[in-house]
């Protein structure tokens, strides 16, 4: 009898350690960014404990203080223009190195997977040092545009992806049967590829707004959100101004990330099993 | 004859034309924005470090900046730095990264989509915002430190947790934990579980079935993970300089020392493109490796 209570806790031990395991991971990933969220409302302008109390103010503060509102409103403005741009030159570019034939086509396809391997620190460095030596001056239009050079290449490779997954004789179906060029991209392509548009736009935006590197070394006086956060906690100690506009920013960002998964699995329901589908795209997007 | 065959000929002439007409029009503007934004200022940079400084006095091309760089014994110890805390932090994610892939490929069952959302998500949070939680947990009068002090503990706050090569390897270990378990995690699932139970059944043990059955199986997305994750903690540069001090100094902050604080262009150039092409060696082996592994299956 005990022997079999031993030989049933074994079994049951890869379970317990697997729970404890993913648990632990669980706590370390997100425990500290709650933590942070909940000192946001600590009626106390340094965080420690004791807690004083609940209060909204560092809410207020964070909204009426002029720098932390226009570095969110920086981000998302840069993020919404890098992630469009990105997503029209990165679908133009996937379509040309999945379908057609040209001369340095390998070399094209190289060039672009080159840029998601060089980081960020010396895109930014190297940013900087060209537009010095132009005698560009920098600011959130130089940012974008060296965001835009490492953001887009990230759709081409969810978007060839997307393409790569259907077969080619479905559009020759389509254009044999009389569809133009134009019907055959939008009734045959477009509904296959939508959950990979969706996913790299998502990412793009993502990738954007949350730059550091780049928007640091090129944005010059033009402050983006991860770049304010960045100057404030290297002139002060930890400040509960920004654990508010920190909590906002990161609910906002489960919200995106549950939209986007939502999103993309309506997209993907024709293909059969959405959350599957819809969890790769997501993959494949967070893995660059 | 010959009035078959000229439309003919325009014929296969205009598809010639066309066939060069649409790879510049999808493939232009792509690569003009690389070429530009890209290439010309990896180009500038690389010439900027071949250059002397204005401060110099100087002009005329040089290797003295790379021969600065690589001769100063202060960044030969920031180097050793980087090297101990990035590949400290690589093993700590491996180590935990290759049986929590396991666990959710094999064992998650219907927690395995809502698991992988929330590594995801853990990857979307702003990074900032990660590191600026660490920092207020770990400080010296921060979170770990007062509840330890309150409960009798401790007697005197911890000072080590902040500012410290412990810290920059914690916060980073948990910045790129997604990238290092996604790559494994798809390496498991396209394995055919078959083969644990014929090793099983063959009479190999949990270790053998790892070593000689999973290991092989998950390598080219282990080498997937080192070729994501190793490089860009090399050059972080956020996390040492929020929570590193002087004892965890790297040279993401080296390079920005030189460029931003001491304006020295030619230095902070030299600098990167050394660092450019220690990311190139690296990641040409990595890949090679993943290639290969892949192949022999």
């Amino acid at each position: 009898m005990r022997a079999g209570l031993a030989a049933r806790a074994r079994r049951r031990l890869p379970g317990v350690a697997s729970v404890a395991l993913v648990v632990l991971v669980m706590v370390v990933l997100f425990g500290p960014v709650l933590m942070l969220a909940l000192f946001s409302f600590n009626d106390s302008s340094i965080i420690s404990l004791p807690w004083e109390g609940f209060t909204m103010r560092w809410y207020e503060e964070a909204w009426n203080a002029g720098q932390a509102r226009d570095a969110v409103l920086n981000s998302l403005l840069v993020a919404a223009v890098v992630a469009t741009a990105s997503l029209v030159l990165g679908t133009l570019a996937a379509w040309g190195l999945t379908r057609l034939r040209f001369a340095g086509r390998g070399l094209a396809a190289g060039l672009h997977g080159s840029v998601l391997v060089v980081p960020w620190l010396i895109i930014g460095v190297a940013g900087l040092i060209f537009f010095s030596e132009l005698g560009v001056s920098l600011s959130l239009q130089t940012v974008g545009l060296m965001q835009l050079v490492v953001t887009f290449p990230l759709v081409v490779a969810i978007v060839s992806a997307g393409l790569v997954r259907f077969s080619r004789s479905q559009e020759e179906a389509a254009i044999d049967l009389g569809a133009s060029q134009a019907q055959m991209l939008r009734h045959v392509v477009l509904p296959q590829i939508a959950p990979s548009l969706a996913a790299a736009g998502i990412f793009a935006f993502a990738w954007s707004f949350n730059n550091f590197e780049i928007s640091f070394f090129t944005g010059g006086f033009d402050q983006t959100f991860p770049v304010w956060v960045f100057s404030i906690l290297r002139q002060s100690e930890n400040l509960p101004v920004v654990n508010a506009a920190s909590t906002v920013i990161a609910l906002a960002q489960v919200l995106a990330v549950f939209g986007a998964w939502l999103a993309i699995k309506r997209l993907s329901r024709r293909g059969g099993s959405g959350g599957n589908e819809a969890i790769s795209e997501l993959m494949t997007g967070a893995v660059r | 004859m010959e009035s078959a065959s000229l439309p003919l000929g325009r014929r296969h002439r205009g598809e010639r034309r066309r066939s060069l007409l649409r790879p510049l029009a999808f493939m232009s503007l792509p690569m003009a924005i690389l070429g530009l934004f890209f290439l010309a200022p990896m180009l500038v940079m690389l010439v900027i470090a071949l250059q002397y400084g204005i401060l110099s006095g100087q002009s005329g091309f040089t290797l003295t900046n790379f021969s600065d760089v690589l001769g100063d014994e202060l960044y030969r110890e920031v180097a050793l730095t980087t090297v101990q805390i990035a590949t400290a932090a690589m093993v700590i994610q491996l180590l935990l990264a290759v049986p929590l892939a396991y666990v959710l490929a094999f064992k998650a069952g219907r927690w395995e989509i809502p698991l992988l959302l929330f590594f995801v998500l853990a990857d979307e949070l702003n990074p900032m915002v990660r590191i600026y939680a660490w920092r207020m947990l770990l400080g010296r009068e921060g979170l770990i430190n007062s509840a330890l002090l309150d409960i009798g503990l401790i007697e005197q706050p911890i000072d080590a947790l902040l500012f410290s090569k412990f810290a920059v390897i914690v916060v980073l270990s948990t910045s790129y934990l997604t990238y290092t378990v996604i790559p494994i995690y798809a390496a498991m699932k396209a394995i055919d579980t078959n083969m644990f139970e014929a090793a099983r059944d063959l009479g190999a043990g949990w270790w053998t079935t790892f070593r000689r059955v999973l290991l092989p199986l998950i390598a080219p997305g282990i080498f997937v993970a080192l070729l994501l994750v190793y490089i860009p903690l090399f050059t972080d540069f956020a996390s040492p300089a929020l929570v590193g001090g002087t004892e965890g100094y790297m040279l993401g902050n080296a390079v920005n020392d030189l460029v931003l604080e001491s304006g020295d262009l030619n230095g902070g150039a030299a600098m990167s493109m050394l660092m450019l092409l220690a990311a190139g060696v690296f990641a040409v082996i990595a890949y090679r490796l993943a290639k290969i592994k892949q192949l022999e299956q």
